[in-house]
């Protein structure tokens, strides 16, 4: 049987990942239990491709309703918080996880919080408190390794001037410049659910790598999680095009001293060395405003918060006429300090 | 209607009073007679004569400074510098004194030369390069004849610069600043001659503040829109493994040296402006040019 739930072994409650103490926790009679020590099931249970791909909860017997990407959620019709043992197994098991440390209260407030700091957000969606869900979701990411070896020309100018009677002198010196720099990359994420917005993602990071613990399917409990939808093949283009900003300015830190630099060959060789599948922890937020559904996301460790706010067209106008006001009437005062006069 | 009446009657008075008052205020003011303009080789027409008259007396003497006009057909083939530093020191012009606050346009209609130069109070205010820059103005309009259009530029400019303090950083609005001991003297405003104020900078032009105000507030709140939905923290360095990244190879190659050169520009595009002194002794700030 693929479901996998954590029945209290005390009072026989559906148990959850505590994002507090870390622990598998009982909400009904408070029992915790450390998560390393516990046996994971995936590893004493093996399944077979051809098992039924219709899911039924363990504690009522109702079918799962899940998407194909879902490997955890909660029971529809129970509560109970169950993982789908098939889709985290095999070539689709986690090699590590972060688990939450953002409970869902804290998450809430952190949200609402985060709202009202908005500058030009409406005053309405700061104190409206229409979060229509909030959602705990194991995103996964693929976190590369990339080497890579690079190899530049580039044409380089000194230029100096400077007078001599009647006229002036500009002096160029022209230099051939060649760079070969090796230049490695280490857990670079990038989010492999078809999902999840990619530029969304990308501005959760930096996840806290020093907390990355080796994959446990109790830490999903009570969670939602998703399988990649994408192989460490198909996003490795996405990834090149991550860090080929990065390289950019890595090699104009090597170059300096120049007027001016203009590349003529630019070879970069990158081999993936290694691809880890990691799950990690996002809390989504959506919430109405208007009729309409703003989704933000929420770094489940860091909690910082990324998302297109509402704006406000009457703040925008605020702020547009305080600041120019403020420019004018302080260039104002610089022309009128140069003794141009007030107007 | 007894109060329309009332409002009425006192209009009348009102007016009744104010008019002998507004006739007698003409003639009571000796200084609207002074001549200020000059006009030997006729480039202008009665009424364009009284207009202008008129506009360099009320001008002039808020700035408490003759605004003078000289035109001649130099029947002698004098030098235009000359020339205006003769009739300075024989005519002895001046608003706070003879030889006092002068500043004069010379047009020589022979050698079609214009001459600017400024005594005292006009050579600290007009200084060289303010007469270069109204002589720059006017310059157009007098290739083109519109003397009179030039020369009403001319006192307007001079009147305006006037006002505008080269030495101090202050507001021009409380007056001109210059009620301190007129004309103490020969040569004591020699201090005023390296302003470098340029009241044409574009800094002081209302519509390019305007302009950067509401730029620079456009950039604020697009920048603050664009950071509302959250920023992008990490960098290269967050995950560039520094143990094992480096420069492996590099090379610096000197080639070769070019070198150009321009010849600088001479200032005054060989005008032959600047200042000088009279044969009398008096200094003077100066700009010439042709037209």
């Amino acid at each position: 049987m693929p479901v996998i739930e954590y029945k209290c072994p005390n009072c026989g409650s559906s148990m959850n990942f505590d994002s507090t103490s870390g622990m598998l926790s009982c909400p009904s009679c408070g029992r915790q239990d450390n998560i390393e020590t516990i046996q994971d099931p995936l590893t004493q249970q093996v399944f077979t491709e051809d098992e039924a791909k219709e899911y039924q909860c363990t504690s009522c017997g109702a079918v799962l309703i899940t998407d194909s990407q879902t490997s955890a959620t909660n029971c529809s019709f129970c509560g109970s918080a169950v993982v789908l043992g098939d889709r985290i197994s095999g070539k689709l098991a986690p090699a590590q996880v972060i688990p939450f440390a953002i409970s869902k209260q804290e998450a809430e407030t952190a949200f609402q919080k985060w709202c009202r700091k908005g500058l030009l957000t409406p005053r309405g969606f700061m104190t409206a408190d229409r979060i229509k869900s909030i959602t705990g979701m194991y995103v996964p990411f693929w976190l590369y390794d990339l080497h890579n070896r690079v190899e530049v020309h580039a044409r380089a100018t000194k230029v100096r001037t400077y007078t001599r009677g009647d006229y002036r002198y500009t002096e160029t010196q022209h230099y051939d410049v060649y760079r070969k720099i090796r230049l490695n990359y280490v857990k670079l994420p990038v989010d492999a659910a078809k999902k999840m917005d990619d530029e969304l993602m990308d501005k959760l990071e930096p996840f806290p790598y020093e907390e990355l613990k080796g994959f446990k399917t109790p830490y999903l409990a009570g969670y939602i999680a998703e399988k990649y939808s994408y192989d460490e093949r198909e996003l490795l283009p996405r990834a090149k095009d991550k860090i080929s900003g990065y390289i950019d300015s890595y090699i104009a830190s090597t170059v300096s001293g120049y007027t001016s630099v203009s590349y003529s060959g630019k070879q970069i060789d990158t081999t993936m060395k290694q691809a880890d599948y990691v799950l990690l922890p996002v809390w989504m937020v959506y919430y109405d405003f208007k009729d309409k559904e703003h989704t933000f996301a929420m770094n489940g460790q860091t909690g910082k918060v990324v998302g297109k706010p509402p704006i406000s067209k009457a703040k925008v106008a605020a702020w547009f006429t305080g600041i120019a006001g403020v420019s004018f009437f302080s260039l104002k005062l610089v022309s009128w300090s140069m003794g141009g006069g007030f107007w | 209607m007894i109060r329309m009446r009332k409002i009425v009657t006192l209009l009348l008075m009102v007016l009744v009073l104010a008019l002998p008052a507004a006739v007698m205020a003409e003639p009571a003011d000796p200084v609207q007679n002074k001549q200020l303009i000059f006009d030997e080789a006729g480039l202008l027409d009665f009424s364009e004569y009284e207009r202008l008259s008129t506009l360099a007396n009320e001008l002039g003497a808020e700035r408490e400074t003759d605004i003078m006009i000289l035109t001649t057909d130099n029947p002698e083939n004098q030098d235009v510098r000359r020339y205006t530093q003769d009739f300075y020191d024989e005519q002895a012009p001046g608003y706070d004194k003879p030889h006092g606050n002068t500043v004069i346009l010379t047009m020589d209609m022979r050698n079609r030369e214009v001459d600017l130069i400024g005594f005292y109070k006009a050579m600290e205010y007009l200084d060289d390069s303010r007469l270069d820059q109204i002589r720059s103005t006017i310059t157009p309009d007098l290739s083109e004849g519109n003397y009179a259009d030039a020369f009403e530029t001319y006192i307007r400019e001079a009147h305006r610069y006037l006002d505008i303090d080269p030495n101090e950083n202050r507001d021009s609005g409380n007056g001109t600043g210059y009620s301190s001991n007129p004309g103490t003297g020969n040569g004591n405003y020699s201090g005023g001659s390296n302003s470098n104020v340029n009241p044409d900078n574009i800094l002081f032009n209302v519509w390019f503040q305007l302009g950067i105000s509401a730029a620079i507030g456009a950039a604020v709140v697009g920048f603050m829109a664009y950071r509302s939905g959250g920023r992008v923290t990490v960098n290269g360095r967050t995950y560039e493994d520094q143990s094992t990244s480096s420069v492996v190879d590099r090379r610096d190659q000197y080639l070769r040296t070019t070198v150009t050169k321009t010849k600088i520009p001479k200032n005054n595009g060989g005008s032959g402006g600047g200042g000088g002194t009279t044969r009398g002794g008096h200094s003077h700030s100066g700009s010439r040019g042709s037209f």
